[in-house]
């Protein structure tokens, strides 16, 4: 049955009545919402081809869920998160919880910002939740796999809560198979206390059929920090909706980003960091590269606060566009209410420097080879960045596969 | 010995300017030429025209150990034994010198590579560098360095040197002259450009040119860059009845 046609949802496991019941209003007030239509300058440029009434929600997952692989890299936690339903989450570290919660706080996403974060309060009965004690520094890294299995629409819901004084790393995967045609909208949000830091590196390879409308939402304390980095390779329409709010004084936050959209790919990123402290600090760094007839979004907002003064902030864009069927949309925006700021954006959109192609040649390399090593070098910028070093290598080697993909396809 | 390098009538430009207009130059194996020249006479032209920069076209014909470049791309140049020291050798971010190293050595696919790569390493103290983008941050001297270092690796039969020796400092400049010098082999021809006669003091090149507004105007020993440093080029011009082209540098005090 459509999501919006569901006569009742259904009870997650060990929710409340009360949580039930706010779900049930939640679910009535989605009728009002209709769908974007491009023109609202959040979804400005994304051509949505679908309704969210397209899909059904999510069965349950059946007992027969693979569980996530152990692999080699240790963790101090795992979770997993199948069709939006929590089937596996444990804790292995001192001072370190990561657990199921159906209902639970409420979330840092407005739920009425759109008709994704409305559906998102309807239907995620779930979540998995981290959190850190105070003082704890978390040395390995908590995993969480989020997939879908199912061609419907799914809600997964991360939320994270680093105490005052702790330190958590977080590696998120999201992924599907590529004959998957699911709609997934992921919420991902977290607290970070003062004198805490959180890093948190999202790993999105959706499917190609698969459609991700997401949230990355996170506060940050008084003298704390933040690094987050995504590497976008995945999903026929893959989006983020970021919000960092430096709410603590002295507190900072720094976003990495690398995405590469092949064939008929959309990457759509919104970022806003959000100043409304003193003395705080932001970069934005995001570099991304479209082929064939993909095409990628980045809005990137800075927002001061008057009482944010001593504020320093920046943001980088860069866009390589590799075929001529490909297009690339840099929008950087500064909204400045404090008078004593250092803030600035650097946005670019272009193509293989062909400079860089004849000196590479000139040293005996065919055009393919010294593309090939112009487009690692490009996003290899953005990696060097990537917080987690044991993950850039595998990241690596996947944007360059992609790009060989694309050579060997002959749509660059 | 047979020429590494014979050129005929090499004319190349941009669109409609024609820059180079005919340049016949022959180096024989084992010889180092100086090619010498004011401010865009045309010197980084001729290294690019026949290192084949698509934004140039080139007509005439030029020779490498008897096959014919024109015409063909970049990278079979490069393949056929030419190497281009850059006057400004161009930034690549992201890529390490050895990363590239190490795809060069892919392309090549043979194991004499590896050995080179190992003996330019040390001998050019490369070590400190190779892991950073290349040329990205280097230093001027650094730069150059870095060149050497490529064309010791690739072992050409015909390099081209484009003020290799700019930005350096005086034990920088005889470093690399006696590089150069180290270089010389009866397999190799080389064509230094510079604008200096200070690092032909460290080398003994066998002969040099003067290009003037796209023309080899003089050609001769080591006296010619005495000549040069003594009278400039503008003596040179008058002597041959060379219309100067305006350049307002010189208008200043
Ligand atoms: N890409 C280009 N577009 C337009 N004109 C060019 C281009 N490249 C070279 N030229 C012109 O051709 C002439 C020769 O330039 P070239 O760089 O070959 O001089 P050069 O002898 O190497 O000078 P320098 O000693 O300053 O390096 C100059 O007038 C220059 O402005
Ligand atoms: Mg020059």
């Amino acid at each position: 049955m459509p999501i919006m046609d569901l006569s009742a949802l259904l009870r997650a496991s060990g929710e409340s009545d009360d949580a039930l019941a706010r779900r049930e209003i939640a679910r009535e007030h989605l009728a009002s919402y209709s769908m974007p239509t491009g023109r609202e300058e959040v979804w400005r440029y994304v051509d949505l081809d679908f309704a969210l009434g397209d899909f059904e929600l999510a069965p349950p997952p059946g007992a027969d869920t693979p569980p996530t692989e152990d692999e080699a890299t240790d963790a101090s936690a795992r979770a997993q998160i199948v069709d939006g339903a929590v089937v596996a989450a444990a804790a292995r570290a001192d001072g370190l919880r990561c657990e199921r919660v159906a209902g639970g706080e409420e979330s840092l996403v407005p739920a009425d910002m759109d008709i994704f974060t409305a559906a998102h309060d309807a239907f995620c009965s779930e979540w998995v939740e981290i959190a850190v004690d105070k003082g704890k520094a978390i040395e390995l890294p908590v995993v969480v796999d989020v997939s879908a299995l199912s061609s419907a629409a799914s809600f997964p819901g991360v939320r994270v809560d680093v105490a005052d004084g702790a330190e958590l790393t977080i590696a998120i995967r999201l992924d599907s198979a590529d004959d998957v045609a699911a709609l997934v909208v992921p919420h991902i949000e977290g607290r970070v206390g003062a004198n805490a830091n959180l890093t948190v590196v999202v790993d999105q390879e959706w499917g190609r059929q698969t459609k991700a409308i997401g949230q990355l939402v996170f506060s940050v304390g008084r003298d704390s920090s933040i690094q987050l980095a995504e590497a976008g390779l995945g999903g026929a329409l893959a989006r983020w909706q970021l919000n960092i709010k430096l709410a603590g004084q002295g507190s900072n936050a720094q976003v990495i980003g690398a995405y590469f959209g092949d064939r008929d790919q959309t990457l759509d990123y919104r970022y806003v960091m959000h100043h409304a402290a003193p003395n705080t600090h932001s970069t934005m760094f995001l570099k991304g590269a479209v082929e064939d007839e993909a095409g990628s979004i980045f809005t990137g907002m800075i927002r001061i606060d008057e009482e944010a003064q001593r504020t320093d902030a920046f943001q980088t864009n860069r866009n390589l566009i590799l075929s001529d069927g490909a297009s690339s949309q840099s929008v950087p925006n500064l909204e400045i209410l404090a008078n004593d700021v250092k803030c600035g954006h650097a946005s670019t959109v272009g193509q293989l420097d062909p400079e860089q192609r004849y000196y590479l040649m000139s040293r005996g390399l065919d055009p393919m080879r010294a593309d090939r090593l112009q487009v690692r070098g490009f996003f290899q910028e953005a990696l060097n960045r990537f917080p987690v070093p044991e993950m850039v290598e595998p990241l690596r080697e996947r944007f360059y596969q992609k790009y060989l993909d694309a050579q060997a396809g002959g749509r660059v | 010995m047979s020429n590494a390098l014979e050129i005929r009538d090499l004319r190349a430009g941009i669109g409609d300017l024609e820059i180079l207009k005919g340049v016949d130059l022959e180096i024989p194996f084992g010889e180092i030429h100086a090619l010498m020249g004011p401010n865009g006479s045309g010197k980084s032209t001729l290294s690019h025209a026949l290192m084949g920069k698509p934004e140039f076209t080139a007509s005439g014909s030029v020779l490498l150990d008897g096959t014919e470049l024109l015409g063909r791309p970049v990278d079979e140049r490069a393949r056929l034994g030419l190497f281009e020291a850059f006057q400004y050798p161009v930034e690549v971010p992201g890529v390490s010198l050895d990363e590239f190293v190490a795809e060069l050595a892919d392309a090549a696919g043979n194991g004499s590579f590896q050995e080179r790569v190992a003996t330019a390493t040390a001998e050019l103290g490369m070590e400190r560098f190779i892991d950073r983008p290349i040329n990205e941050g280097l230093s001027g001297g650094e730069k150059k360095r870095s060149e050497m270092f490529q064309m010791a690796i690739a072992l050409p039969k015909v390099a081209v040197l484009d003020e290799i020796d700019s930005g350096l400092d005086v034990d920088a400049v005889r470093e690399v002259a006696g590089l150069v010098e180290r270089a010389r082999s009866d397999a190799l021809g080389v064509l230094l450009i510079t604008h200096y006669s200070r690092i032909l003091n460290y080398m003994e090149p066998d002969r040099i040119h003067v290009m003037i507004d796209g023309r080899i105007v003089r050609s001769g020993g080591p006296e010619v860059a005495a000549e040069l440093e003594a009278t400039g080029y503008e003596t040179l011009r008058a002597e041959l009845g060379l219309v100067p082209e305006r350049d307002p540098l010189l208008d200043l005090p």
